[in-house]
């Protein structure tokens, strides 16, 4: 960001500090590489017991897997082409809408990390 | 009035309410925003199952409290939720919101206690005018103009519902808020209400447009008792109409588009409850004991989660002065608290395994399936998939991780933290321990949510779904998140139909005026005519009046001798 | 008929009809000649809390729906008078004297504000005139009689209204068309009645209806109809004919207004009731086409086109104005469903919207007082310097639109159920719809009382307590009656009953 003044990630909450390993260099690809493999275990995992379900394609190996990973697929896609369409500017209903004002800010505590 | 045998829990609320208002500004009022809630919950677990607090008025007998299972569930979520968003908002120090939030909880309660449609109209209303001042508390231009639009929309439902128990009352007579069914126009009228409050499709603009408005703790109120009181609503009135399976499910669909490229968290959260509605309205319509059970559990955790994923979004808004999606991330350095309340919040609304989303939702999945809907089926789950996208990933994901926004708020204060890990507690405590909500449902029905099919199920659509995001996202595919707004259908009132007024009303204006013109020439002749005798005239505009009248008198006079001697 | 009642030991009590109004009617010449600025009031308040004792003797005395005739000086009609007493009038003089008190309660601090010191013993003379002429219009039971009281009032009104021009000349102007119309309303009227008296050859109601009985197809009876209808019409302000209304409302000093808002439109509509179905019959004819074709179609009119010019005023007290208009055809509507709930609806929505209407002319008063006049760029962010009087505008509105727990929803509540009753249910929807304009108008001057900021170094501060006691005295009355309706109800019932009987 712009202002890249000095920061000292000590002072973060310990949690916080924990959590800053995702931010390191290589490790979102560590857990998509973790997620691929309990997805594999995941499909693997039908053929150890019997399925019931109420329709009989449930019985299909991985279908819920692959029925999920299309599905939310076609929510991307769907998405995007509505953007598409109906994307407007930010004030486009202005001034009768929030979206384009300040939160009134007296009803806030803006209180940065740093200060407390 | 006869003494109530049964002190209604809604009074509660307003009892509470007057004396909020001569408690002290400070800690003592916050902490009488959590003890009425405390209050009613216990006065409401002790009831036995009856009608109460028959009073007679205008000659006709209102029933304030009618207890039975249907009834006591979503009461005691109520009071859960008004306790639980108090504590949110324990920092609050505005009269306006407190009370508003108590008047509303208790409305909200009074009308799922309500034995006859009359006291359900009064206390609908209530909900709609008490929750009205939760957005206008954000004392802006915009909020003020998107809470009249609310206002509107809410007391027209509650007038659509007036007019319906008339016409009801006239057929048959009788008034009591019992199961209906579609066919005369009165009861399609009630029907409309309720979907109006419940954010059926095309009627649901209302929502996703006054919730991001609300204040930060308003919104967290807000989205507990509307809407769920109109689930109640029609689970009393409608249980098994047919056409509430296929409103449920375009329902849970379509907000999924929505949601995925809305900007506000707080809109995007608003377009996954009406979502989520669609499960319950789906679980109505089905009408069976499972599916009824379905709908009470889901309203339940819903509205458990739902507070969850309002309160962390908005503990952001209340540090960082925004809940824009392209404006945050990476919070979850300094807010690590914030995030982990988050995640749970978003784990449960996807229904992970553990969660409660999972042993709710499943009663009305599995309901559906036994009935052999195949294509609402194919539609629920499909939205399954969809509600990871955009509450179960985008939420926690861009704004406290993703892109690093820099911003670096502090932690949020103690009690909405409280809050957050209270409501977190039993978001986990249902999903591990799914009985004792099971038990307090309307019907006694043996599930088991854990088999090893149904959890190896989710997992893999949730986690497929979740492969899928994790490929879109690194081939840039998945859309950013950028600073705009999308239409819905409320342009059509928003924009369409005012254009058209107002090229209408230029058209009428001219022809009006060349129209009036032209007869006020004749009636000024007239007048002039008439009164010439009386000497110089005044300003015209004083004589006119006066003259026009004379005529009146004459055209009335006239008419009512033509109907007297004809 | 008691004619031959003992004229031997009559005791005070059987003299209260009369008294009922030559109370008020003596006072006035006597505040006149006493002509004292300090004694003027003492002496005009003590007759209209007399005058009030005696309302609600006469009230007690005809709850039960029984009828007290009174002969003045003895005289037997019809050559003599009677004064006719039940349930109706008792209500309405019951409604006319104790708004008068409390109004006059106002009065005191109000006139010394807003009328310059030289004409308050004119002003006090001129309200107890009308005042005697409202009640001696309400309490007679002769034709002509009521002519004359009703000219009474009328003459003092035009008067009141023009004190206004202290402050607003356009008061003047005001009361001269108001002037001119009433005089037009009152000649037809008195043309009415003289029609009656060529084709019965006598002027008492009773004796009236008991001959017109017969004679459904005389023209003289059915022209008298049509004069009388429409002449009262005007001082009622059926819709056409309320153009005199706005502008008397606006201009005439608050206290006035209040006064006039709450008293005498509704005398006005009782001597419709009282022609309506006392004198003529709703058997006839001629009257129920009257009824359904002229009368019906204006009130729902006057329900809609008066509440939507009100929300487009700017002027508060002229919204109000309006919004009598529009409230007066709630009343029309009653009258014209020719039923005995209907009638209900329509006498008590007389008393409920005169005690509401009287609230928040009063608080609209403390704001003229406090901040010069009533047009809304003055009284932004009122509610937080005036917040008792502001609270007293909040609940006299919610009663104007009828929210229950207020008188007006209690009238609301019966009218739909009269309409319902004949199954009118579309009228029914019209009556629900049409309070939505209400809730309209009432909510444009709550934003600004409540919403708007105070501006800058405003220096307004609360109504002094004399305005706020009597102004709560409404108020509390209009939440009173909204929940506790075992008086109003009834005697409402008791009239609708004796005039549906044509008593």
């Amino acid at each position: 960001m712009a202002n890249k003044k000095k920061e000292n990630p000590e002072s973060f909450p310990w949690l916080g500090r924990k959590l800053l390993w995702v931010d390191k260099p290589g490790s979102p690809l560590k857990l998509v590489w973790i997620l691929a493999i309990v997805c594999i275990l995941l499909g693997l995992a039908d053929f150890t017991y019997n399925k019931y379900g109420h329709f009989s394609f449930e019985n299909v190996p991985a279908f819920y897997g692959i029925f999920g990973f299309i599905a939310f697929s076609c929510v991307i896609f769907g998405a995007k082409a509505l953007r598409f369409l109906i994307k407007r500017p930010e004030n486009f209903y202005s001034p009768n809408v929030v979206d384009a004002e300040e939160y009134p800010p007296e009803e806030l505590e803006k209180v940065s990390h740093d200060d407390a | 009035m006869m003494m109530p045998d049964q002190f209604p829990p809604a009074f509660v609320f307003f009892v509470g309410a007057i004396a909020l208002l001569l408690a002290p500004q400070g800690h003592a009022r916050s902490a009488l925003t959590l003890i009425i809630p405390i209050i009613a919950a216990s006065i409401l677990w002790n009831m036995e199952p009856g009608i109460y607090d028959r009073v007679e008025f205008l000659g006709i007998t209102l029933e304030l409290t009618r207890v039975d299972k249907l009834s006591t569930v979503f009461g005691l979520i109520f009071c859960l939720a008004a306790f639980l968003g108090n504590l949110f908002a324990w920092h609050v120090k505005d009269t306006i919101q407190q009370v508003a939030a108590l008047l509303y909880a208790g409305s909200a309660i009074g009308a799922v206690f309500a034995g006859d449609l009359v006291t359900l109209f009064i206390y609908w209303e209530g909900t709609a005018i008490a929750s009205v001042f939760l957005i206008w508390a954000r004392r802006t231009e915009g909020a003020y103009h998107t809470g009249l639009r609310y206002l509107i929309i809410q007391i027209g439902s509650g007038v659509i519902l007036l007019a319906g128990i008339v016409l009801l009352y006239r057929e048959t007579g009788s008034l009591a808020f019992e199961k209906m069914t579609l066919g005369t126009l009165a009861t399609w009228l009630i029907f409309l209400a309720f979907g109006i409050k419940c954010a059926f499709p095309l009627l649901h603009n209302w929502l996703q447009d006054s919730y991001p408005a609300a204040t930060v703790t308003g919104t967290v109120i807000l989205s507990a008792f509307t809407t769920k009181l109109a689930v109640y609503a029609l689970a009393r009135g409608f249980p098994g109409t047919e056409l509430l399976i296929y409103i449920g499910a375009v329902m849970t669909v379509f907000p999924v588009f929505f949601a995925e490229i809305e900007n506000d968290l707080r809109r995007v959260l608003a377009y996954s409850l009406n979502n989520q509605l669609g499960f319950m309205v789906v679980g109505v319509g089905i009408g069976t004991e499972m599916s009824l059970n379905g709908t009470a559990s889901h309203a339940f955790a819903h509205i458990l989660y739902k507070a969850l994923l309002f309160m962390s979004v908005g503990a952001v808004l209340f540090r960082t002065g925004t809940s824009k999606a392209s404006e945050l991330g990476g919070l979850y350095r300094t807010m690590p608290l914030t995030t982990v309340f988050c995640l749970v919040g978003a784990a449960s609304i996807s229904a992970f395994p553990l969660f409660s989303g999972f042993v709710t939702k499943s009663l009305v999945l599995d309901a559906t399936a036994e009935n052999h809907y195949l294509i609402v089926w194919f539609m629920l789950v499909f939205a399954s998939a969809g509600v990871l996208s955009h509450s179960g990933i985008k939420i926690p994901f861009f704004t406290f991780f993703a892109h690093d926004s820099g911003k670096r708020p502090k932690e949020a204060p103690t009690h909405m933290l409280l809050a957050m890990g209270a409501t977190a507690f039993l978001c986990i405590f249902i999903g591990v321990f799914p009985e004792p909500l099971y038990s307090i449902l309307p019907y006694d029905v043996e599930y088991h949510p854990y088999t090893t099919s149904h959890v190896v199920g989710q997992l893999q659509l949730l986690l497929f779904a979740l492969l899928a995001f994790c490929f879109l996202m690194r081939t840039g595919i998945h859309p950013p998140e950028i600073r705009a707004i999308n239409l819905d259908s409320d342009w059509i009132y928003r924009r369409l139909l005012p254009s058209w007024i107002s090229a209408i009303s230029v058209a009428i204006n001219a022809i009006w005026s060349k129209n009036l013109g032209f007869w006020t020439r004749k009636v000024d002749a007239l007048i002039v005519r008439l009164h010439k005798s009386h000497g110089p005239e005044g300003r015209i505009a004083q004589v006119w009046p006066t003259g026009s009248m004379v005529l009146w008198i004459a055209v009335l006079l006239g008419a009512t001798l033509l109907v007297n001697f004809v | 008929m008691a004619s031959d009642a003992t004229h031997a030991a009559m005791s005070l009590h059987d003299h209260l009809p009369l008294l009922q109004v030559v109370v008020p009617m003596l006072a006035a010449p006597v505040c006149g000649i006493i002509g004292s600025r300090r004694l003027s009031w003492p002496l005009a308040f003590a007759a209209s809390l007399t005058a009030s004792i005696i309302s609600v003797f006469l009230l007690l005395d005809t709850l039960d729906g029984s009828i007290i005739s009174y002969h003045i000086g003895g005289w037997a009609p019809p050559l003599g008078i009677e004064y006719r007493i039940d349930a109706a009038n008792a209500f309405v003089l019951f409604l006319v004297s104790i708004i008068s008190s409390v109004v006059l309660l106002y009065a005191r601090t109000y006139v010394g504000e807003v009328i310059s010191a030289s004409k308050h013993v004119l002003f006090y003379a001129c309200y107890l005139l009308c005042l005697s002429g409202l009640l001696g219009v309400a309490a007679t039971g002769d034709a002509f009689n009521t002519f004359v009281f009703l000219e009474i009032s009328s003459l003092s009104t035009y008067v009141l209204i023009a004190l206004g021009a202290e402050r607003d000349k356009r008061a003047l102007t005001s009361a001269f068309d108001y002037l001119v119309m009433g005089t037009i309303g009152a000649t037809f009227f008195v043309i009415g009645i003289g029609f009656l008296y060529m084709a019965t050859g006598t002027l008492n109601m009773v004796d009236i209806s008991e001959r017109i009985a017969d004679m459904p197809d005389n023209r003289t009876v059915r022209a008298a109809f049509a004069f009388i209808v429409v002449g009262m019409g005007l001082k009622v302000a059926i819709y056409p004919l309320h153009l005199w209304l706005p502008g008397a409302y606006t201009h005439a000093p608050s206290v006035v207004t209040a006064f006039l808002a709450a008293t005498s439109t509704k005398v006005a509509v009782y001597v419709l009731l009282r022609f309506m179905f006392s004198v003529f019959q709703p058997g006839f004819v001629f009257e129920t086409y009257t009824l359904e074709f002229i009368i019906l179609p204006f009130a729902i009119l006057a329900m809609f086109a008066a509440s939507i010019v009100a929300a487009f005023q700017t002027n508060l007290k002229r919204l109000l104005a309006y919004s009598s208009i529009a409230q007066i055809g709630y009343m029309l509507l009653g009258i014209s469903m020719i039923s005995k709930t209907g009638l209900t609806a329509t006498v008590i929505h007389l008393f409920n919207h005169g005690i509401t209407k009287g609230t928040l002319f009063m608080a609209v008063g403390a704001y003229v007082l406090q901040t010069g006049n009533s047009f809304f760029d003055r009284l932004e962010g009122l509610g937080k310097s005036m917040p008792w009087t502001s609270a007293a505008f909040v609940v006299g509105g919610l009663s104007l639109i009828g929210v229950p727990g207020t008188a007006g929803f209690i009238s609301k509540w019966v009218l739909v159920q009269a309409a319902l009753e004949k199954g009118w249910w579309v009228v029914a929807l019209l009556i629900v719809a049409s309070s939505l304009l209400a809730v309209i108008y009432v909510w444009k001057a709550v934003e600004v009382l409540y919403m708007r900021e105070l501006p800058e170094g405003s220096t307004h501060v609360e109504a002094p307590l004399s305005l706020l006691v009597p102004m709560w005295m409404l108020a509390i009355a209009s939440i009173y009656f909204g929940i506790d309706t075992s008086l109003t109800l009834s005697a409402a019932q008791t009239a609708a009953e004796n005039l549906f009987l044509g008593l």
